[in-house]
């Protein structure tokens, strides 16, 4: 990120130009709306886990569940970025700090998504208790963290 | 109505539902204490901070003025 920020700081124009030819902006109306599904996200995570503190399993399955569909919808979102996006990795600084970048927060939600996965199998086999729940607080607070990294990435790639 | 329309309006109706929730979520968690409590509060914090960030992006105001 600060190579990232190295980069666009020294550049004098942003994004570069590649061939006499300046890379156009990246989608800030798709980002905004992608961003907003993964922030989302968290909201459910959190509802999740308030649910598991008050012994409501049902509605602990339902946000669960709501938390995975929306992770799974961002990284589709992410997907359909890539596949939009008229850069690549290694034709210029940008493309390679963005896919980079995003590649490697996409690959941490992914992970979160199969954790979370895991997790909801578990709570349902009776792995955790309406006292001894630390896994389900340990994948909230990776999931928020997940969501506060993109802020940043949000801001750096699409605002900025 | 285009796409480009559409994504703005969703992010922007996303973000005040998004972030109003995670506001409500975070004067639920401020007299809570412990680590993860702690935990939570700064990281709710920073997801509204970037539910404003996709409301103002959707409104037009940053980002790349289309």
């Amino acid at each position: 990120m600060f190579a990232y920020l190295y980069l666009r700081t020294a550049a004098p124009t942003w994004p570069p130009v590649v061939d006499g030819k300046q890379l156009p902006r990246l989608d800030v109306a798709f980002g905004a709306m992608n961003s907003i599904v993964l922030f989302g996200s968290g909201v459910t995570m959190h509802f999740a886990l308030e649910s598991w503190k008050h012994l409501k399993k049902l509605a602990f399955n339902f946000w669960l569940v709501a938390t995975i569909l929306l992770g799974i919808g961002f990284l589709a979102g992410q997907a359909r970025e890539y596949m939009s996006a008229q850069m690549t990795w290694q034709g210029s600084t940008f493309g390679a700090s963005f896919f980079t970048l995003t590649g490697l927060h996409g690959f941490h939600v992914f992970a979160g998504v199969c954790f979370l996965t895991v997790l909801g199998i578990q709570a349902n086999r009776g792995v955790y208790t309406g006292s001894k729940y630390f896994g389900l607080v340990a994948g909230t607070l990776y999931w928020h963290f997940v969501d506060v990294i993109w802020v940043l990435l949000f801001f750096l790639f699409y605002l900025w | 109505m285009t796409a480009e329309l559409l994504e703005r309006l969703i992010a922007c109706i996303g973000s005040l539902l998004v972030g109003g929730t995670a506001s409500w979520q975070l004067r639920n968690e401020l007299p809570l204490h412990g680590l993860d409590a702690q935990v939570t509060k700064l990281l709710l914090g920073l997801m509204i901070v970037g539910c404003v960030l996709a409301l103002l992006a959707s409104l037009n105001v940053l980002g790349a003025f289309a």
